[in-house]
């Protein structure tokens, strides 16, 4: 009798710890798990930059053309004027490459949509539009050129879309050449610019290859894990 | 067996201690994930990558100074070389959102504008960025605040917020 009671505590302490031990495990795991996901990024994802701007523009038929119309859409922007010549051949082989090989970034239900804003509404009439449409090869069902009022233009494009230009006394501009990827919610994902060395046709394509797998795969239990991956700043290169 | 048990026995008080300051550690690390994560809290990142040798021939640093994106929306690239900030003077209206584009030509330079949240380690090679909102009209001062050599003392310039 006296032997057991002073065994007692010690069996008391030895079972009290049989169950204990998970209290330590349990959130050591979570957080190996939790830095494991942030270090090796198994899922990738495009940072969620800011909203795109809204806007009101006439397309190159003359259509009116705003962005609740491509609501829905991944949408890659470039901006330019018609008279820009050889300064915009490096945004116009960007939107070729995407629009030749467009079926591969559009998803289910979600197309993809290739839109220009110009500069310049006086000069970039629609006919100027269409003529400028013709010889940059662009496939109207998928590629609109779009203007529009110069104030609410400058608010869109240098305010919303964060892209400089400003007219020259000839006539032309100066901007800054850039290009804009918004995803089918309305939300920038992918800002590609001249000035920081990202407006590369790898690197578009590469980045539209990722937003469509996140478009695709963005589903009951996939949505927890592109979610984990926007908080862990998973961000694809 | 028992006698060994009990001696990993801990001092009642001891183990408060231990347990408020272990509690403590936990809601450091809580506190920095969540800000880190969740809070908006943007830590100055490089934003773009720029050859020092060629930054001022050619891109917007060539041309460095302000720039208006839309009507109270501006862009301002500077370029700090030793011992200077090119431009050494800008002027906005109030209410402005300006956001900064610093880049050294030279060695590890310093940005901070005073009266801001601006505040930022300027490395060859790398474009710093960071936005301030600028609201009360004044003059704001940004100085260098990393030792770059003998003139630091003497690399400041302002920012002029005139009034609507």
């Amino acid at each position: 009798m006296a032997a057991e009671q002073t065994i007692e505590p010690g069996n008391r302490i030895a079972s009290r710890w049989r169950w204990q031990w998970l209290l330590l495990v349990f959130p050591a795991l979570l957080v190996m798990g939790v830095v494991a996901f942030a270090t090796l990024k198994p899922v990738k994802v495009l940072p969620r930059v800011r909203p795109a701007p809204s806007f009101i523009l006439t397309d190159q038929t003359g259509q009116r053309l705003t962005n609740e119309d491509l609501r829905g859409q991944t949408v890659l922007y470039t901006f330019g004027y018609t008279g820009c010549g050889a300064a915009c051949d490096p945004l116009n082989a960007i939107m070729r490459s995407v629009q030749d090989d467009a079926a591969r970034y559009a998803t289910d239900g979600l197309p993809i949509t290739l839109v220009t804003m110009f500069f310049d509404p006086v000069r970039d009439t629609p006919e100027a539009m269409q003529a400028y449409a013709k010889s940059v090869g662009v496939d109207p069902a998928r590629w609109h050129l779009a203007t529009g009022e110069p104030a609410r233009l400058k608010q869109t494009i240098g305010g919303g879309f964060e892209v400089y230009y400003t007219p020259q006394s000839d006539g032309g501009f100066t901007f800054e050449p850039a290009a804009v990827l918004v995803d089918p919610l309305g939300i920038i994902r992918g800002e590609y610019r001249a000035q920081a060395q990202t407006l590369d046709t790898k690197i578009v394509l590469r980045q539209l290859d990722v937003l469509a797998q996140e478009m695709r795969n963005n589903t009951a239990a996939g949505r927890l894990a592109y979610e984990a991956a926007h908080l862990f700043l998973c961000y694809a290169q | 067996m028992t006698a060994e048990k009990r001696s990993l026995h801990i001092n009642r008080l001891e183990r408060r201690w231990i347990i408020a300051s272990a509690i403590l550690l936990v809601i450091f690390m809580l506190a920095i994930t969540v800000t880190s994560l969740a809070g908006g809290i943007a830590v100055p990142a490089p934003v773009a990558r720029v050859n020092p040798q060629t930054v001022d021939k050619e891109g917007p640093f060539a041309n460095p100074g302000l720039r208006e994106l839309a009507p109270g929306k501006y862009e301002a690239y500077i370029l700090s070389q030793i011992w200077s900030f090119n431009p050494r003077e800008i002027t906005v209206p109030a209410g402005s959102s300006v956001t900064f584009y610093v880049t050294s030509k030279d060695v590890q330079h310093g940005f901070h504008l005073d009266g801001t949240n601006i505040n930022m380690q300027i490395v060859p090679g790398q474009v710093s960025r960071l936005t301030a909102k600028l609201d009360k009209p004044g003059e704001y001062n940004f100085i260098c605040h990393e030792y770059c050599g003998l003139g630091h003392a003497a690399m400041f310039g302002k920012v002029i917020v005139t009034p609507k």
